[in-house]
Formats: structure tokens, C-alpha cells, sequence
């Protein structure tokens, strides 16, 4: 029998960030009601799964919630990301071709660090995968494409140096919507140059502009890059009627994009023209997923030719589109130390703003330059919350790939950290041996993993 | 006194119950005419009692599984309004279908118009084929019905005569595709049915038989006899249902336990969670064409009684099939029941032939007689065990669409495992070693299907589904669609609203008791915010009368006479 298409229906009917916010329990109400009047789970390419609760651990493998993953995740992240991980487990194993996670709340502008929720999201779903896939399947080389309307800043925070792991989002201009990121310069670090890709589109984008973009260089880059498993964070806010985005993406598009790219795995980000978008959407994508005819799924109010683009925006994405082909293809050649300078670390400055729970946060980034490894990271962060005194904390994180001699080393900078009594918390990643410590000062008290050791 | 009857496609069961114990049983073979084996069986149940004593008869009979399998009805011609979404090529059923313009999406809202034209044609269309039936279906057509009503209203201008159902009176669930095959089968049973009513209430009335007759639908719930009430083709499936709840009748209440029923070739497996019969969380398929028939839960093993066996090789292999009766009553070929004949776990048949048959497969093996009656018997309850672990995993698995669902999410194994069916004895001490439960073979065992349907009663529900922006609500069950009356609709005027269709519904079906204590099971609020500000509400609210059945058997002291 041919493989199915796996889908997790996650609407978290009972959960809201509060009672207007667009997270609300009516999200995926259309939603639900559409896929289920078409009768799509009882289509023998389709296997509906039930949801999962991912562990603490599985959180602490990607993140370092402040002060802890329990002050950052309610249930329903737990389920959003365990049903991700359901799935990754699904197609790993060979079990399903490929698979769809409509699930909420979403989570590609949660950070490697989290001080609260920004953009809607706490934890970060396909960063948690990833994650959970080089540690439970040995997985190495994998592709991010966001297809949401909003730069995935979270994910590209999380992967920016990490040459495994190809990021590429195509977002409405960062000049004119949240987060205001994601310009073609952010293009990963030194040890993972061009694995980052960014694609400001103007607003206005319509399908035509959309499918060259994917054409011309999100489909040959993601090939030539052979990941072993590609996913898409499935934003749904690039459709003509978001109240969010300005863009002009249809349901047909989503469809077409997601039939050429063959992801894996989707995963819904954001979106929310829930009654005049999300139903369609979804529907679209489950079909094409599922190699499914899809022509028949339209917008009740769309008929083609219904957006028109100005010439010059059109040419202008033309120009990004062969630039950004040119970055890559040129990669292996070129001069890191130029861009990055040269030295034991790499250093930058981040600031983060948290639009939900108005924090603001300032890092100090730093990355082992490492000749046989991506290096070790460690981020010195602080957030301030208002009138609250501002918390300081301190993260290291052992890569996967780390060499030993960075291992040691990030132990050593971990105890040395511990000793400054200069951060609230301190905080160790180990990913080789899948070990994660946590150091709160006023307590002076040390948790491993999940467990408390002193 | 209450009777229940039970029409299977081998025998007819019959039990008078009184005060909770069973006075009287039978069993007949079923002949090829229901109400022929029917008859008889209760002839013979209320041979010294007085046709007055009996309040209630619950009958459940194979009456529409018989018409459907052998297609004994008049074709159904179908017009359909699906719109957009999935193709239409996917609408295939096998029997003229006209598709017509015109779309629903599911708000309730017309956002593609019926086209006039379309319809008359579809209409001459099937009269020039000699329809007349029609069952005419729209998506989401649950939310708004107006189109389905337009297009009854013209076939029944040109054609008064047809008989014409509308999918959202008969399925209001959402599911476009079920809903269509739901509506079909109801069309092509319906009038079959209604002689089947007027033949039983013919028959008990020249018996002076004047209490009030139900019969048994596959969800283990009853409906009234008569020729308006229901739908017909819920009542498909009963058999297992009857089974069920006359395990659930004769086992302590609230046990969680597996209901072992082995027939012939078959063995049919249904779970009692915490005392209740569990539900499919879906319609069941009827015929591989998927429905909205609410049902048990109910999984069928190809394995039984009379099941052929035989060596493929080296391996002794039990097949899905029965070439005659068991080889120790003179059959051709050796099967299970010779296994348990050798190993004296059953008393029928003649023993020596039994040892023969084992033979027969061993001996070309080295195998002694009562190895390969071992072997056999190992992979007879192999095959159930598997089924019934099977059946728990998948019922731990149903999706699950809120966080407190996912939290309560439980794991439960069978307490009991629960024999029924002429071949149970003998197999199910070993199923219940393996899953680590108590074997169980109740008394009247053999009419358990019969004490079920005695003992059913309906269990009511009511979704209902309030949309305050746009001031209608819709009644599932009903298929009813109204207007909202008040400006302020809040939480509690919907949920005084449900009970009080719960309570019309209840009148409806014979419940003679009010209804005291409806359980919520569903209590869905959707806050529809638009532009930043709160335009309404979305209430999704199920109600449900308690469930369980009228008594529990031998509860007030054991056995009486059997």
C-alpha cells in the first residue's frame, strides 16, 4: 500500500493567549469545520494522529527557557510540540510520506533564548524537531523553508550557525511588518555562510512573483543542498486576505509551492484570515501533501486575475532572487575572514524586542571559531520587563557537531560563569550527550536535565 | 415484563424478562422471513403469560443489513450541490449522480447561488432513467438547508410522487461524502422498512399484545416502531450492540471488559470501558462505503468455530473460511472445534474423529494429536488477542481536538474478557490468561443478544451549534435550523435551549421518564472577534441523557429458571 500523508489537527479549542488575541480558540474553528465537511480524514492517502505531549527535556534540548521551561510553556505548547515531533517520528521511521501539523500555538519567532512570548510563540515547533530528530534519529542535513508572511526569526536564530541546517524564509519586507528582520544580509554565520537565506518581498506580492521566487531559487538551492529531510513552517499569512500581511498569495498558490517544494514536513505557523484564508489553506495543503487534485479548492471571492503588480517591484525581486543565487553558488569561495574578521570568536550584538509581553532584551553573542567544528556559542543575555529589575543570564550550547576540545571548553566557560555570581541563571546545553543543566544563583542551586541534583 | 428479541442470520433469540430476571428464553432458527422467525420466538417466550403483562418489546433484526447486501431496493438517483473544495471527481457512488452549481461554506452562508436550469435538468434528467427516488445532498447543507429545500420543493412541483430525502435530515454531522451515502441507504430502506413496521404492529396487535414496541440501532440505543420516527438505517448493525449490552447487563456494572462473541467463521470483539459500551468515534462503513450510522465500536476477527484448517508446509494454518461443520460432526475438513473436542474443552461431536482430524494435519509433521490441538487452539487466541490489544491502542489514539482531552487521555486494559456465542466456552479462559483478565461466561450466554435488546434504551443527545453574529442555530439530531429570538444569547440560554430539545427528542422516542439529569459532553465557546472587537459567538454545545440500560440481570439474586 502507498504511504499516507500524516496530519495532526491541533485546534486547541479550549486555549487563547487571552479572549480578542488573534491565538484564540476560534483559529482553526473554520478549519475544522471545512477538512472535516470534505471528509478529508477518511481519504485512504490521509492517517489522521492524535496529538502527543512533548517532555521538558525535549524543550531544553532547543532552548533555555528563563528561569525555566515550566515559567515559559503551557500545556498546549507541550501538545503543538510533541504533535510535531509525532509526526517527525511518523515519517522517519517510514511509516507516513509526509505529514502536516495544523496545530496552535505556533512558534517560529521563539528564540534559542526565551524570556516570554514574541510574535505569538514561546517555543519554537521545528526548531524543537530538528532537535529531537539529530538526537532520536540521528538525522544531520536538514532545509527550513518559512513560507509565512513574517520573517522566521526565531528559527534563524536558532540555526544561524549551524551549517546543517539550510534556513531559508521569503517574508513581506521587514520595513513593513514584524519583526523587521530578515533582509538579504542576514546570511548565517562564519562557520554557516549562506545556510541562512532571506527574501524580502514588497508588499503586494502576487502568486506569479511567488512561484519565480520558488522556481528560481528556493527549489534549486534546497536541492543542491541534499537535506535529508525538508520542512516547511507553514505561515498562512501571505494570502491576499490577511488582516496582518499585505500580500496577495492564494489558496492555489500555497498548494502549487507546497506540491514543487515536497516538504516532509508542514508545520502551521501564523495566519489569521481565519474565516477567508485558514480553510482553504489547509485544505489545499493537505491535498497537495497528499498528491490530491486540488484545482477545485478556491476562495469564494477569488477570480483569477484578480491583483496586478507593478513592473518595477517585479524586476527588483528579479534582482534580490539573482543576487541571493549568486551568494549561493558562491559560498565555498568566499572570504570569511573579510566578513567576519578573524580570531579565536565570532561576536555580535542582538537586541530582541517581545511585542507580546513588551520585554526587551539585549544579547552578546559569541561563537567559537572553530576550525573542526561549528564551535561552541555562548550568549550573554539581559531583559528588561518594564519597571521589574532587569534579569541576566548566561547560555552555553554544545552543538551536536562540537569537537571534544570545544566540549571541554564550554564546560570550562559553564563553571566559570557559575563561579562570577554575575547572572541569575547559568545555563549549559550539552547536545552531544543530550545533558542540560541549569545554575540559579540565589538559590545556589544546580538542575540537571529535568532533575535537581544538589 | 419486557421483551427482547434478536434476529440473527443463523437464529432467532428471544427473552422475557421480569423484575430483572429472565423468566423465559428462546431460540429458533432464523428463517428466510424476519417476521416469521420473530413470531416464533416470542410465541414461544409468552406461551403462559398474558399479553397485557408486557410493557415493552425491543426487536433487532438483520432487516436492513438484508436489504442493503442484497440490494433489495429501488435505485436512488442523486443530485448533489458540493462546490468548491475537493474535486468532483471523488463523488462516485455508483449510480446516476447530477452535480448542481451552487455552495454553502460553513458559516451557513450561500456564497455560490443554485442555477434553475440545472436542477429541471437533473430532474428530466433522472425521470427519463425511471428514478424515483432521489436523494439530494449539499456541503454543509447541516449549516444552511435552504438549497436542499429548493431543490426538494421543485422535484416534489414536477414529480409529487417520488420519495426524496435530504442530507441534512439525516446526517448532520460534517462530512459531506458520508453524509451523501447516509441519505442514499435511508432513501433506498425507507419504505421497506415502513411495511416491516406495519407487518410487526399488524402481527402484535392480533395478539393482543398493546406495549409499546422499540427497535435496537447499532449505537445500542432504540427508536420507536413506527413508520416516522428515525432513521431507518441506523438500525443496521444491531446484532453486535445486542450482544454488548446484554454482556453489560449480566457483568457487574462499571467493569472495563472486553465482549469475546465467537460465532462460525467469525469472532466479533467489543469493548465496555468503565461499564459503558464504547462508541466508534465515526459512522461505520456499510458495504466499504463510509457512513454517518453512529455504532459500537465492534472489530470482527476471520476466525471461528468452524474455521478450516489446514498444513500450508510445514504450518498449521487456520484460514478465514468455513468449507462445512467441524470434522467430529461429520464435516470434510478439521477446524478449531475438533481442537477443543481433543483437549475436552468441548463437549460436542464425536471424540475419536476429532483425534482423527488432528491427525490428519500432524502426523506428516511428527506432531501428536493433542500438539496440533493445542497449536491450534494457540493461534485461534493469538488472532483475538492481537485484535482486542489492537482495539484498545486505536481507542487511545482517536485525535483529540482540546488540551484537556489530550491531558485525561487514559489506559485502560479489559478486567474481564466476557464469552459469548456458541463458540466461547472453550477459548476464552486462555484470551483472558493472556491479557491478564478474569475469564467470564455468564449465565444465558448463548441470549445474551436477546437480554440486550430487552434491556437497551435509547440514549439521546442533542448538539447544538448557536451562531450569535449571524442569529440562527442548527439542531444536529433535527436536522432543525431556527432563528435566534434574544439580543443577549449567553452560555446558559443555549444550554437551556439543548435540554429543552433534549426533552422534545426524549417524547419523541418514548421516554417516559423526563429528563432529569442531561450530562454536557461538549461545551465549546468561540469568541468571533473581528477587527479587534467582539461581533458574537460561536456556542457548540452537546447535551446527552444519561447512558445505560433499563436493568442489570440477576442483580436482585442470581439465576432463576433458565
Amino acid at each position: 500500500m502507498p504511504k499516507k500523508t500524516g496530519v495532526i489537527f491541533f485546534p486547541a479549542f479550549d486555549w487563547a493567549i487571552s479572549p480578542t488575541h488573534p491565538e484564540r480558540e476560534e483559529r482553526l474553528l473554520y478549519t475544522r469545520d471545512q477538512i472535516f465537511e470534505e471528509g478529508i480524514m477518511d481519504l485512504p492517502q490521509i492517517h489522521e494522529f492524535a496529538p502527543r505531549l512533548a517532555t521538558l527535556k525535549d524543550i531544553t534540548r532547543t532552548h533555555f527557557c528563563v528561569p525555566q521551561v515550566q515559567n515559559q510553556v503551557t500545556e498546549a505548547h507541550l501538545i503543538a510540540a510533541g504533535s510535531v515531533m509525532q509526526l517527525g517520528d511518523s515519517v522517519v521511521s517510514g511509516e507516513s510520506q509526509n505529514g502536516f501539523a495544523i496545530v496552535r500555538p505556533p512558534g517560529h519567532h521563539a528564540m534559542r533564548v526565551v524570556h516570554g512570548n514574541r510574535g505569538f510563540c514561546n517555543i519554537n515547533n521545528e526548531a524543537i524537531l530538528v532537535d529531537y530528530l539529530r538526537h532520536q534519529h540521528g538525522i544531520r542535513k536538514i532545509a527550513i523553508v518559512d513560507s509565512d508572511v513574517h520573517h522566521g526569526d526565531g528559527t534563524q536564530d536558532i540555526f544561524y550557525h549551524d551549517p546543517d541546517v539550510l534556513f531559508i524564509s521569503f517574508h513581506q519586507d521587514g520595513r513593513t511588518i514584524y519583526p523587521g528582520t530578515g533582509f538579504t544580509s542576514e546570511l548565517g554565520g562564519p562557520g554557516a555562510y549562506a545556510r541562512t537565506l532571506n527574501v524580502p518581498l514588497p508588499p503586494g506580492t502576487t502568486d506569479e512573483t511567488f512561484m519565480y521566487v520558488l522556481d528560481n531559487l528556493v527549489l534549486p538551492v534546497v536541492k543542491d543542498f541534499q537535506p535529508e529531510l525538508i520542512i516547511n513552517s507553514a505561515g498562512q499569512d501571505n494570502h491576499y486576505s490577511d488582516p496582518l500581511g499585505s500580500m496577495r498569495f492564494t489558496a492555489r498558490a500555497y498548494a502549487d509551492f507546497t506540491k514543487k517544494l515536497k516538504p516532509h514536513l508542514a508545520v502551521l505557523e501564523g495566519g489569521y484570515a481565519i474565516e477567508t484564508a485558514l480553510p482553504y489553506v489547509n485544505l489545499a495543503i493537505i491535498l497537495a501533501l497528499a498528491e490530491i487534485d486540488y484545482t477545485n479548492v478556491k476562495e469564494p471571492d477569488y477570480v483569477p486575475g484578480k491583483f496586478k503588480e507593478s513592473p518595477e517591484k517585479v524586476a527588483q525581486v528579479h534582482r534580490m532572487v539573482e543576487h541571493l543565487s549568486e551568494i549561493w553558488a558562491n559560498k565555498a569561495q568566499v572570504d570569511v575572514p573579510k566578513i567576519f574578521g578573524t580570531g579565536k570568536y565570532y561576536r555580535r550584538n542582538k537586541f530582541i524586542y517581545y511585542d507580546t509581553d513588551y520585554i526587551e532584551e539585549k544579547q552578546k553573542e559569541q561563537v567559537r571559531m572553530c576550525p573542526d567544528c561549528p564551535g561552541y556559542l555562548s550568549i550573554a543575555s539581559q531583559a528588561e520587563r518594564g519597571h521589574r529589575t532587569s534579569v541576566r543570564v548566561y547560555t552555553i550550547s554544545i552543538p551536536f557537531q562540537a569537537c571534544p576540545s570545544c566540549q571541554c571548553e564550554a564546560y570550562d566557560i559553564y563553571e566559570q560563569a557559575k563561579k562570577q555570581q554575575e547572572y541569575e541563571f547559568v545555563y549549559l546545553q550539552d547536545k552531544l550527550t543530550d545533558t542540560y543543566w541549569t545554575y540559579a544563583k540565589n538559590k545556589r542551586q544546580e538542575w540537571i536535565t529535568e532533575g535537581q541534583v544538589e | 415484563m419486557y421483551i427482547g428479541i434478536d434476529v440473527g442470520g443463523t437464529s432467532t433469540n428471544a427473552v422475557l424478562l421480569e423484575n430483572g430476571l429472565v423468566r423465559n428464553s428462546a431460540t429458533v432458527p432464523s428463517s428466510a422471513d424476519i417476521i416469521t422467525s420473530l413470531l416464533e420466538a416470542l410465541e414461544q417466550i409468552i406461551a403462559n403469560v398474558s399479553s397485557e403483562s408486557i410493557e415493552r418489546i425491543v426487536l433487532s433484526t438483520t432487516l436492513i443489513t438484508n436489504l442493503i447486501a442484497e440490494k433489495k431496493y429501488a435505485p436512488v438517483g442523486l443530485m448533489l450541490i458540493p462546490g468548491p473544495g475537493l474535486s468532483h471527481g471523488y463523488y462516485q457512488y455508483q449510480t446516476d449522480t447530477y452535480i448542481l452549481s451552487g455552495a454553502i461554506d460553513y458559516r451557513g452562508r450561500e456564497t455560490m447561488p443554485l442555477i434553475d436550469d440545472e436542477i429541471d435538468q437533473a430532474i428530466n434528467g433522472l425521470n427519463a432513467k425511471g428514478y424515483k427516488k432521489v436523494a439530494v445532498v449539499g456541503k454543509f447543507s447541516v449549516r444552511d438547508n435552504s438549497h436542499e429545500l429548493k431543490v426538494v420543493s421543485r422535484i416534489k412541483d414536477l414529480h409529487p410522487d417520488w420519495h426524496v430525502e435530504m442530507g441534512h435530515q439525516v446526517a448532520g454531522q460534517l462530512n459531506f461524502p458520508r453524509r451523501v451515502v447516509s441519505t442514499m441507504l435511508a432513501c433506498a430502506t425507507r419504505d421497506k422498512y415502513a411495511f416491516f413496521v406495519e407487518s410487526v404492529q399488524e402481527a402484535l396487535r392480533s395478539r393482543g399484545i398493546s406495549g409499546s414496541v422499540y427497535i435496537l440501532k447499532a449505537d445500542g440505543g432504540t427508536m420507536p416502531l413506527n413508520k416516522v420516527t428515525g432513521i431507518p438505517i441506523e438500525t443496521i448493525f444491531s446484532g453486535p450492540a445486542a450482544s454488548t449490552l446484554g454482556v453489560q447487563a449480566l457483568i457487574p456494572p462499571g467493569e472495563t471488559s472486553v465482549v469475546v462473541d465467537i460465532g462460525g467463521t467469525t469472532t466479533d470483539l467489543a469493548l465496555i470501558l468503565s461499564g459503558q459500551p464504547l462508541l466508534s468515534s465515526k459512522g461505520v462503513p456499510v458495504y466499504e462505503q463510509l457512513t454517518q450510522v453512529r455504532a459500537l465500536a465492534v472489530k470482527s476477527v476471520a476466525v471461528g468455530g468452524d474455521s478450516l484448517v489446514q498444513r500450508v508446509g510445514q504450518e498449521i494454518k487456520v484460514l478465514p473460511e468455513r468449507l462445512g461443520p467441524p470434522f467430529c460432526l461429520g464435516g470434510p475438513m478439521p477446524t478449531p472445534t475438533d481442537a477443543l473436542r481433543v483437549l475436552g474443552l468441548a463437549g460436542v461431536g464425536d471424540a475419536e474423529q476429532a483425534s482423527e482430524a488432528m491427525d490428519m494435519l500432524g502426523s506428516p509433521l511428527g506432531m501428536s494429536y493433542s500438539e496440533v490441538a493445542q497449536r491450534i487452539i494457540d493461534l485461534v487466541v493469538d488472532a483475538i488477542v492481537q485484535q482486542i490489544k489492537y482495539m484498545f491502542t486505536q481507542w487511545e489514539q482517536e485525535p483529540a481536538y482540546r488540551v484537556w482531552e489530550v491531558l485525561q487521555k487514559r489506559k485502560e486494559r479489559p478486567e474481564m474478557v466476557v464469552g459469548v456465542g456458541g463458540g466461547a466456552a472453550g477459548f476464552i479462559t486462555q484470551i483472558a490468561a493472556k491479557l491478564g483478565a478474569d475469564p467470564v461466561l455468564p449465565p444465558y450466554a448463548p441470549v445474551a443478544n436477546a437480554i440486550g435488546a430487552a434491556v437497551a434504551i435509547p440514549t439521546l443527545q442533542v448538539d447544538l451549534r448557536a451562531d450569535t453574529e449571524r442569529g440562527f442555530y442548527t439542531v444536529e439530531q433535527e436536522g432543525y435550523q431556527g432563528k435566534i429570538e434574544k439580543k443577549r444569547f449567553t452560555e446558559e440560554d443555549v444550554l437551556l435551549l439543548a435540554e429543552e430539545w433534549l426533552k422534545k427528542r426524549a417524547g419523541n422516542h418514548g421516554l417516559s421518564n423526563p429528563v432529569d439529569n442531561p450530562e454536557i459532553t461538549r461545551r465549546d465557546v468561540f469568541n468571533l472577534v473581528r477587527n479587534w472587537s467582539t461581533t458574537g459567538r460561536i456556542y457548540d454545545i452537546s447535551v446527552q441523557t444519561p447512558r445505560g440500560i433499563i436493568n442489570y440481570i440477576g442483580a436482585k439474586g442470581g439465576c432463576s429458571d433458565a
